[in-house]
């Protein structure tokens, strides 16, 4: 099998579930050695694991809290000492918190503002130095269509993957001079455990033109393209991954 | 340290810095500040430090970017890592 990441290290930050195990064992199969963040999921993250080990991969899993700017250093610190680089952030991790803005709280606002995009800077500031010296790395920050075209009764979360676009287009501008690359990937509605108890899926999956949500690995396969010397000419590109919901 | 491998060191040191911000490596006295007086941007700093992990093969932790402001700095810093 093709493993063009052999001897690459990826890190990708809310690895245990959803589209992040996707992103996690897409690097695996295709020969990166990958440590991913989890912040809850213990058991989802250790089963993981030995899903890899099966794999005959290379992986580790941090308990770590990207809204911590000292603990997103601390798993770049980890992954150089475990693996001795950094080629890859994959910023993923994600929550959300839906409500109608009249009826947001405050602390719902910012937790997801948090986590959803200081958790981006913290780990890219975290990280980006280490690239600039080696004068290469690249960058892959999960956004989603709520971020491009906004979403009713998700003014935080949209608020939150808007402001990665900002932040994955103006970090692309600063550090290309440095062979370093960043793009965004906006998905769109996805089978995880976030959108497993929506309601409206029904109703949803009509406004799609594809007629179905999506699967982890079709996004996970943009990200690792994305990742790649295939695509060593984009930067600072959106790319949704939507069925074409946001058309 | 002796002097006169402080003096190499003083003096590759400016040559590498003059290399990096295209100047004549005499306007890098010790105490220039490479952004107010030597028209450095911060991004330069930076290679700066990568150069000199390169030559001396240091590792300099990246907190300590912010103290590399003359070249009297990053002599002191390789020095402080050398050892």
């Amino acid at each position: 099998m093709n493993k063009p990441f052999k001897d690459k290290v990826a890190i990708v930050t809310g690895g245990s579930r959803g589209i992040g195990r996707a992103i996690v064992l897409e690097f695996i199969r295709s020969g990166a050695k990958v440590v991913f963040t989890y912040l809850k999921s213990a058991d989802a993250a250790a089963k993981l694991l030995d899903e890899i080990k099966e794999m005959n991969g290379e992986a580790e899993a941090v308990a770590s809290d990207s809204r911590d700017y000292a603990k997103a250093r601390q798993v770049i610190e980890e992954t150089l000492k475990r693996f001795g680089r950094l080629d890859i952030l994959v910023n993923n991790a994600g929550i959300i918190k839906d409500k109608a803005l009249m009826m947001m709280e405050p602390s719902e606002w910012q937790e997801v503002i948090d986590t959803n995009l200081t958790g981006y800077f913290n780990m890219s500031r975290a990280s980006i130095v280490t690239m600039m010296k080696r004068r290469c790395g690249n960058i892959v920050n999960i956004s989603s269509v709520a971020g491009v075209v906004g979403m009713a009764r998700q003014a935080n979360y949209s608020s939150a993957k808007a402001g990665i676009i900002g932040l994955t287009k103006s970090l692309a501008k600063e550090v290309g001079p440095y062979n370093i690359r960043v793009n965004a990937v906006a998905p769109g509605y996805i089978e995880t455990d976030m959108t497993k108890d929506l309601k409206t899926k029904d109703n949803l999956t009509k406004l799609i033109p594809s007629g179905r949500f999506g699967h982890p690995e079709e996004v996970a396969k943009t990200v690792t393209f994305l990742a790649s010397d295939e695509a060593c000419y984009i930067t600072g590109q959106v790319i949704k991954v939507d069925g074409g919901l946001a058309i | 340290m002796p002097d006169t491998r402080k003096d190499n060191l003083e003096q590759e040191l400016r040559e590498i810095i003059a290399k990096i911000v295209e100047i004549e490596p005499e306007r890098i006295t010790l105490e220039a500040n490479f952004v107010e007086d030597l028209g450095m941007d911060s991004m330069m700093a930076l290679e700066i430090l990568a150069a000199m992990e390169k030559k001396y093969k240091i590792q300099v932790p990246e907190e300590k970017l912010n103290q590399l402001k003359t070249l009297k700095d990053a002599i002191k810093l390789t020095e402080d890592y050398l050892k």
